[in-house]
């Protein structure tokens, strides 16, 4: 069992010696149980750190934030930062690694397995307990989830409210980290994807209506985009304008970027974004799922990254950030690399 | 005016709104959004609130303002497109999205009338649904002068009692459409009247989300424009538009040129949705963004909702929803911030 009071512990250590600029953690959020993301500072604030099911966002996201954020300053403090990471959230910074957006010597990472459990749907969570009010969530054994609601202990089955993602994880414990918490239980998938299973079965026609539904919702709030620790590029195709304008930059430069897509969330341009968005995750995508949770509209986007990493497999043996070594499947190429789609 | 209608007549009235186009409630995925109706039985037990409110309607996220062409008949061509003439029935509008409606109207229908938004408001029924119980974990209307009753913004507020809905016809609109079946309306006993009040009553008291003070509010806000409140509440902010774009009131819009043909050159003028959320929203073209953090544009969707609006329009622009509050990935919470700005007044 991972416990919260030892991760402290080395927050603390890490900021009272002064070895760290920060560490990037879960707290308690303004809504009672549900964590958020904070930074802790002060030495004296590391008593807000929390690990519980709520746990659910990758703070890698944060790390990267961090990162252009210095590049912004004139005398950043370049000291690394600690981050909590969850199995799913340390194969991200493998991959930022691997690209090269980060040093390994810029970031202490506290590892925490998720055991043989993960983090909770809230919405799976709360279609079970509706109105009610829950106090606490925290893990208890085999796995499950125990929600204090009303003051009363309710049990509840890891397949009954945690994250579809955490079901489908086959790798529940940090494969990179400085310091580790809790306990390296090998857990078996409940299914590594039924979704996309679902949709290879559809005939083509079918899947076509399926995504056009789904897609027709996207109000193009960007949130997938936002959350995202692998979407860093400064200049975004999607976006109207470009980020990488400079008060240098030539009316005839900025006349010669290229619209590539229309801003209106009309369902074309829906397409457009999300595939684009797609291709630019293969091999990239850790699965920590955030694009979907965060989705206001309960587009399935996940399923389209669960496709890619399925291709990835099956095409390169390639699982995204398990080796920060590694070559980035996109980088690199074989002779023997199959061209059977080439026609 | 007032009246009651039985519970299993609903559908029947509704069936005699064959003129117009209805919209109500309709369960997607994990969420209930407006969509277009053929029927409406009755309000489902589990319908709490719309993810996109009713500005969906009103101010949709992509409006044709005209259409152009560089060359016909030897000449630069505009055309004006004007949204469809089609008179509209939303079913379900609960009171604070009822209420946004209103205060879009502070800006879009006040001296210079904006069209397109004026042409589609003339155009949309408002058939609203009391509050209980409450829709939301994070409803806070009462503390922003609205509440679980408010009849602001709609042409009849239905109340579901026991066996009957309790109809209020607030306008001549909503006389309309008591007309088109004046037979299933009938006129509320005392009793009925007690029924509601007393629902009324138990609503109110539903409230767990509170701002205490808000009229400390906005004479504490202009003194905060340089506060270390916004960057701290804005840490965690992910920069994407949820909280805006499902906003019953905010209403920040883009204009762009949808280019379908080059040469000869012919497109369409359209107006889609933005916010001050995006970090691109206030980049200069010189490179310049005035609005360059996340604290900087926190600051600006508090001000604007309960200082800038408030000294325009002598109204908050914030109806209490709570969506920003639920649907927040990050749990940045409006309540909780505006207790901390009233509390720094106290």
């Amino acid at each position: 069992m991972v416990e919260v009071e030892k991760i402290r512990e080395e927050a603390r250590r890490l900021l009272q010696e002064g070895q760290v600029r920060g560490v990037i953690g879960y707290v308690r959020g303004p809504q009672g149980v549900w964590a958020v993301p904070a930074m802790i500072r002060n030495p004296e604030d590391v008593d807000r750190l929390v690990w519980n099911p709520t746990c659910v966002h990758n703070l890698v996201l944060f790390v990267v934030e961090e990162k252009k954020e210095q590049a912004r300053q004139k005398e950043p403090d370049k000291r690394p930062l600690a981050v909590v990471v969850k199995g799913c959230d340390s194969r991200a910074i493998n991959v930022l690694l691997q690209e090269k957006f980060i040093e390994r010597e810029e970031v202490i990472l506290l590892g925490v397995s998720c055991e043989n459990s993960g983090v909770v749907d809230k919405k799976k969570l709360l279609n079970l307990v509706p109105s009610q009010k829950i106090e606490e969530i925290v893990y208890g054994n085999n796995g499950h989830i125990v929600a204090v609601i009303d003051g009363e202990r309710r049990v509840f089955p890891p397949e009954e409210v945690l994250a579809d993602r955490c079901l489908e994880c086959q790798a529940n414990f940090p494969v990179v980290y400085d310091h580790f918490f809790g306990e390296k239980i090998k857990k078996e998938a409940i299914n590594t994807s039924p979704g996309v299973d679902k949709i290879e079965k559809m005939r083509l026609e079918e899947r076509r209506r399926f995504w056009e539904e789904e897609l027709s919702r996207c109000l193009r709030c960007y949130a997938c985009r936002s959350v995202c620790p692998m979407c860093y590029c400064t200049e975004c195709v999607v976006d109207p304008i470009s980020f990488a304008v400079e008060p240098t930059t030539t009316a005839e430069e900025k006349a010669k970027k290229i619209k590539w897509i229309e801003k209106s969330p009309l369902l074309s341009e829906n397409f457009v974004y999300h595939l684009v968005r797609a291709i630019h995750l293969a091999g990239r995508c850790v699965d920590c799922g955030e694009c979907e949770r965060v989705c206001p509209e309960d587009i399935p986007i996940r399923l389209l990254n669960k496709k890619l990493e399925r291709e990835a497999w099956r095409l390169f043996n390639y699982v995204a950030g398990m080796d920060s070594q590694a070559p980035s499947l996109f980088s690199t190429f074989k002779e023997t690399d199959p061209e059977d789609f080439i026609r | 005016m007032e009246k009651v209608l039985k519970k299993s007549d609903l559908g029947q009235w509704v069936a005699r709104l064959k003129d117009f186009d209805l919209y109500g409630p309709v369960r997607e995925n994990n969420h209930w959004e407006f969509n277009q109706i053929s029927q409406l039985a009755n309000f489902p037990e589990d319908y709490t609130q719309v993810n996109v409110p009713l500005k969906k309607i009103l101010l949709p996220n992509r409006e044709v303002l005209f259409q152009f062409e560089d060359n016909r008949n030897g000449g630069p061509y505009l055309q004006e497109v004007l949204p469809e003439e089609r008179e509209v029935v939303v079913f379900g509008v609960r009171p604070c999205d009822a209420r946004g409606i209103v205060l879009l109207e502070k800006v879009f229908s006040s001296e210079i009338p904006d069209i397109y938004f004026e042409r589609r408001r003339q155009q949309v029924y408002v058939v609203g649904l009391s509050c209980y119980p409450l829709p939301g974990e994070n409803c806070f209307c009462l503390s922003l002068g609205g509440g679980p009753f408010s009849t602001k913004g709609m042409d009849i507020l239905l109340t579901k009692m026991q066996s009957k809905y309790f109809v209020e016809v607030l306008t001549p609109k909503g006389e309309k459409l008591i007309k088109a079946a004046p037979e299933y309306f009938f006129n509320p006993t005392d009793k009925d009247q007690q029924e509601r009040q007393q629902l009324e009553r138990k609503a109110r008291a539903m409230f767990t989300r509170q701002i205490e003070g808000v009229e400390k509010i906005w004479p504490v806000l202009s003194q905060m424009f340089e506060s270390p409140l916004w960057r701290e509440e804005s840490y965690r902010c992910l920069k994407c538009g949820i909280c805006t774009y499902l906003c019953p009131t905010c209403h920040c819009f883009d204009i762009t040129d949808e280019i379908s043909s080059t040469a000869p050159l012919q497109g369409k003028r359209v107006r889609v949705w933005d916010t001050c959320q995006f970090p691109d929203f206030t980049m200069h073209s010189s490179g310049h963004n005035p609005r360059p953090d996340k604290a900087s544009r926190l600051r600006q969707r508090i001000m604007h909702k309960f200082l800038y609006f408030v000294e325009t329009f002598g109204d908050i622009m914030c109806t209490g929803c709570g969506r920003c509050v639920s649907k927040c990935p990050v749990g940045i919470d409006i309540i909780d911030i505006l207790n901390k700005v009233a509390s720094h007044g106290a």
